[in-house]
């Protein structure tokens, strides 16, 4: 009878734990590391605060492979998020957090993502198809600090902003990446070293999905 | 006798497109365009008077009229563009790198765009599509533009007339050596011709680069 319940007890807490981990994301629906990185990153999401403490590791977002923390949302057509973000410790000059917009979870995925660097670089890195090497323009470097920065996509063209240290993010630069149907959205952090993780904490998220810009079409009647 | 002077006149145009021309030494048409391009070159002034066509420089191929020279290593070049010519939004001035003179060739230009619009386009692999970096609008007008290549590293730098040039960012590519270096025009439609003047231009090999990324 013990043994039963303790069983169903434990049951209770696994279920309590996934639960967590897809349910209480704040404008997020999941969270996971891409490209298996040799550590395990974390995401733990703070209702009261709605703040993002995101944990990652990995080699790097560059090149033909992606190895990170994600936390993500599935969306379709034109979106803005925003984020204000702040590196916790030291770490790799090169380390990343920001804001990426995937494709998929494969580690080679078609993408484009804000990133800035521990440094304060802030760079718009993209692969332009499945497979290729990451492109990237870097912005001119002021320092580290607090940066809030907003990705807005529209059709194909991916607009970032930037501000450090309560500055207004101010449009930079836009590319153009062809991504197909339903895209996924969210927050990244890569702590450029397999065998280290880095932590980044994320405030002011915001997540806008964008009103089509053509005629809404009205909804599709029944199948005839 | 006739056709010896024939002869004197296509040696001493040969010699005028490559040997006068200032920073650079060829110029031609890239990728066919069904009208003609040219160059003038100002040795008084060192001002060149590129007039371009061609549906544009973007996609899988180019067409434009290109002026340029070949270089290895690490490089800055700098010139101002002015826009002497009405045209479509779209039409281009820029300095481009460019491995061959083939249509779809790997290249990386800064550009200015006659509404204004400045940005940084490569195309990576032959005949693959062009990747853009479009900079915030600006008002149509005259702007100095800079390219530094140091190693992997393309810098970029902008200034309106009368400003001082500012660093927009830099970005990474794959060219290596020998590179074709030099400017390039096009009117973004095959029927119409875009004249560009350029001006206080200077082309300076740089030292070794700096660390890889």
């Amino acid at each position: 009878m013990v043994s039963t319940m303790r069983r169903v007890f434990m049951t209770c807490l696994l279920f309590a734990s996934v639960s967590a981990q897809t349910a209480n994301l704040g404008v997020f629906a999941n969270a996971g590391d891409v490209g298996a990185p040799a550590l395990a990153g974390s995401t733990v999401f703070d209702p009261a605060t709605k703040q993002y403490r995101i944990a990652g590791a990995g080699i790097n977002m560059w090149a033909k492979q992606d190895q990170f923390q994600y936390v993500w949302k599935e969306m379709t057509g034109d979106f803005s998020v925003a984020a204000t973000l702040q590196f916790v410790g030291q770490g790799a000059e090169h380390r990343k957090g920001g804001i990426m917009v995937r494709q998929s979870l494969d580690t080679d995925a078609t993408y484009a993502d804000v990133m800035i660097h521990g440094n304060g670089m802030p760079s718009l890195q993209w692969r332009p198809r499945k497979g290729e090497d990451t492109n990237t323009f870097d912005l001119p470097i002021e320092g580290a600090g607090t940066f809030s920065i907003r990705f807005v996509r529209t059709g194909v063209k991916m607009f970032m902003y930037a501000g450090r240290n309560g500055a207004q993010p101010k449009e930079l630069v836009h590319t153009e990446v062809a991504f197909q149907g339903p895209v996924l959205v969210g927050l990244a952090v890569c702590s450029h070293d397999p065998a280290v993780k880095d932590t980044v904490v994320f405030s002011n998220v915001s997540l806008e999905a964008a009103a089509p810009a053509g005629p809404v079409r009205p909804p599709a009647g029944p199948a005839k | 006798m006739r056709a010896l002077v024939l002869l004197c006149l296509l040696a001493v145009s040969a010699v005028t497109q490559t040997g006068n021309f200032g920073a650079f030494t060829n110029s031609d048409d890239v990728g066919a365009p069904p009208l003609k391009g040219s160059a003038e070159y100002d040795p008084a002034t060192k001002q060149y008077k590129i007039t371009g066509t061609g549906a544009d420089i973007w996609a899988k191929a180019d067409q434009f009229h290109y002026v340029w020279r070949e270089m290895s290593g690490d490089f800055a070049v700098t010139a101002t563009t002015k826009f002497l010519t009405e045209g479509n939004a779209h039409r281009k001035a820029s300095i481009m790198l460019r491995k061959t003179i083939d249509a779809d060739s790997p290249f990386l230009h800064l550009a200015i765009h006659g509404d204004g619009l400045s940005a940084v386009q490569f195309r990576s692999a032959k005949a693959d599509t062009t990747n853009t970096l479009d900079f915030p609008m600006q008002a149509p007008g005259v702007f100095t533009l800079k390219l530094m290549r140091q190693g992997a590293t393309v810098t970029v730098f902008l200034a309106r007339e009368g400003e001082t040039l500012k660093e927009l960012g830099r970005t990474q590519n794959q060219l290596g050596s020998p590179v074709l270096v030099g400017l390039g025009v096009a009117s973004h439609s095959v029927e119409a011709l875009n004249t560009v003047q350029f001006s206080n231009i200077t082309v300076e090999p740089l030292a070794a680069p700096p660390a890889a990324r």
